[in-house]
């Protein structure tokens, strides 16, 4: 059984716990947060130590597992801490905000000998999973053109701390190296970037970007990310290829919609739903491989390598919104 | 009566453009012209009229205007020829095969005074029209960007040969989307960056493009003018516009209204369309123009205009850098 501290009692921090609760080899021990409300009333629900100093907490040999939830920037020192303290680390994607630090996290943790994974859980979701197997399949031959999109409206958070577009590098950064890190499992390297976005715009609450990648295979990917959606969160994939085409949505393929009568007598429509077995959901895979991976001393599934590979796009990305001119990725 | 003839069936909206003539009981559609005999006589006999095996022959026929429809790279010399013979022209899009041909198109039928028209069907669509509305009407508040594709399957034939068609994809699928963004916002676009390929067939014109666009007011656009779709694919393509603003966000997708159509008798499905057919709204407004003295709703300009998009986007692929209109 394995004892797994959460660090940042957040939205993602709840649901992390949630299914380290549920997982046969695991359990709550112990919940941090600089906001002592919030470490407190996660971890009463797991009956779990809550913490306010990470020192204090990680002193405790009984922790196996850090697991960091917290906004990107304090992400390397957790990392960095936890691995001094032997612990084996999961994060929350984007590893970090430069690629410095993201290499620093990825060093450290191989020196200390422990399983570093980075939450690229879009690799889990079946949809983005089962395109992938369809790619390696040759269902649509030889990849040409791809189109991804995600998005909804402005993220709520702790200290609104999205808003800050240099901590969060906004939907570039949080939101599309989703899709960065799936493009590149399931397509390669990518060699150019460009991109438009409001990075640099006074927009309050407002984030919008399309961004072009061209891999190395000679295929290219159009990438939308929006936090300007007014009406819900929406994501959609498709994959043209010398001989087919694989399209998504999430809209289409939920088997739940909702309306309601108000008490106006006006339709009220809920989001639509679309619900998958305990056993398949996508954070539950996700912990479950990680748990895995420590248990076999395996390599991690989504290592501090790949990460960063990941965080190289979104950089490029923002370097090409910011100067209006491709980038290069080298490696 | 007006009196319209129609150079060359090279293109295939001839066709359609065709047929919308000749349910206009205020047009007779006197002949079709078209080098091509075989061709030429089955459109003339389809739409009942008479074949002629000369343009110069057709032009002498008195006529008030001509649609011509013939491969990219002749609409110079055809434009020239009705220029000459006093008819009001609608030229099929692009414009020209590059700018100097379109300069030359434009400057030939001022001196002549005839009215040039470009054929810009997407904007007769009903739903892109009170999509306009909306965009104008500021409720989205100020645009910031626009998401377009205007996607197809390989046309083949002349269109792959790029002395002909002036490239592939690109120029293809890049002057309707780029005429609708002038047309709604009145922004004109200043940069070009692009991306583009040959991914899905074996050839030599290009049947990929991705274009990033910016605009003279700060918003930016992309457009995918891929000939993506595939064989089995349920519909041709699309015309696709999601506008982006700071009170909201509305899509537009020109061509959705159909049936879904499954089929046992050859295993298929596809779509069956019962949208407005948008070239009869085309043909509507340009016979409309030829009775009146006004200026055409699209003219050789606007062409222009959504042409020299295209053509920075094929320098932008040379160069790899964005290239300026």
């Amino acid at each position: 059984m394995f004892n797994v501290a959460v660090i940042g009692a957040g939205m993602m921090g709840s649901l992390h716990a949630g299914h380290y609760d549920a997982l046969p080899d695991s359990r709550v021990a112990a919940v941090l947060d600089v906001r002592p409300d919030a470490a407190r009333v996660l971890a009463e629900v797991y009956s779990a130590t809550a913490y306010g100093d990470i020192e204090e907490m990680l002193a405790d040999g009984s922790i196996d597992i850090v697991s960091i939830t917290t906004p990107t920037p304090y992400h390397k020192e957790c990392v960095l801490k936890a691995a001094a303290a032997g612990k084996h680390v999961f994060c929350e994607k984007p590893i970090a905000t430069t690629l410095e630090d993201g290499l620093e996290m990825t060093d450290a943790c191989r020196r200390a000998g422990v399983v570093f994974m980075v939450g690229h859980v879009l690799r889990y979701f079946p949809e983005y999973a089962s395109a992938k197997r369809l790619i390696e399949d040759g269902a649509v031959g030889k990849v040409g053109m791809v189109r991804t999109s995600r998005g909804g409206s402005f993220p709520q958070s702790a200290g609104d701390w999205y808003a800050d577009k240099v901590k969060s590098g906004g939907v570039t950064m949080d939101t599309l190296i989703h899709d960065f890190d799936w493009l590149r499992w399931s397509l390669g390297e990518v060699v150019r970037v460009y991109g438009k976005g409001l990075l640099e715009r006074a927009a309050e609450h407002k984030d919008y970007a399309l961004i072009t990648l061209r891999f190395a295979s000679g295929a290219v990917a159009h990438v939308e990310g929006t936090w300007m959606r007014p009406d819900g969160f929406k994501t959609s994939l498709e994959i043209a290829g010398s001989k087919g085409l694989i399209a998504f949505n999430n809209e289409d393929s939920a088997p739940i919609k909702l309306a309601f009568a108000g008490s106006d007598g006006a339709g009220v429509e809920a989001v639509p739903q679309s619900p998958l077995s305990a056993e398949d959901d996508p954070y539950r895979l996700e912990l479950a491989d990680f748990l895995t991976a420590i248990k076999s001393g395996g390599e991690s599934p989504i290592s501090g390598e790949d990460a960063v590979e990941a965080l190289k796009i979104s950089l490029a990305a923002l370097e090409s919104i910011t100067t209006g001119q491709p980038v290069e990725i080298r490696r | 009566m007006i009196r319209v003839g129609m150079m060359s069936f090279a293109h295939m909206h001839a066709g359609g453009y065709a047929a919308c003539l000749g349910k206009l009981p205020q047009v007779e559609l006197v002949g079709v012209a078209d080098e091509n005999e075989t061709r030429g006589r089955a459109a003339a006999e389809a739409n009942n009229t008479d074949y002629y095996d000369s343009y110069d022959n057709l032009l002498k026929q008195n006529l008030d205007g001509v649609v011509i429809c013939s491969e990219n790279s002749r609409h110079l010399e055809m434009t020239g020829m009705a220029a000459a013979a006093g008819a009001d022209i609608l030229c099929e899009k692009p414009i020209s095969t590059n700018a100097a041909d379109a300069r030359k198109m434009i400057d030939i039928c001022r001196s002549a005074k005839v009215r040039l028209q470009t054929a810009f069907p997407c904007r007769f669509s009903p739903a892109v029209a009170q999509v306009r509305e909306v965009v104008r009407g500021g409720r989205l508040g100020e645009v910031v960007a626009v998401k377009a594709t205007n996607h197809g399957r390989m046309p083949g034939g002349w269109f792959v040969e790029p002395q002909f068609s002036g490239g592939g994809a690109i120029i293809d699928h890049t002057v309707h989307v780029a005429d609708l963004l002038r047309w709604y916002t009145g922004a004109e676009a200043v940069e070009v960056y692009a991306e583009s390929g040959t991914m899905f067939n074996d050839m030599k014109a290009e049947d990929a493009g991705l274009l990033t666009i910016s605009y003279d007011n700060g918003m930016f656009a992309t457009l995918d003018t891929s000939w993506s779709r595939p064989k089995s694919f349920p519909t041709w393509g699309d015309v696709y516009m999601e506008f982006v603003g700071t009170g909201g966000v509305v899509s537009v997708d020109a061509f959705v209204q159909h049936l879904d159509l499954y089929s046992d008798e050859n295993m298929t499905y596809g779509w069956s369309g019962w949208g407005s057919n948008i070239d009869m709204g085309l043909i509507r407004d340009w016979v409309d123009c030829l009775s009146s003295d006004r200026e055409p709703s699209i003219t050789g300009e606007d062409g222009l205009r959504a042409l020299e998009v295209a053509l920075a986007a094929y320098r932008s692929v040379g160069s790899g850098k964005p290239e300026p209109v």
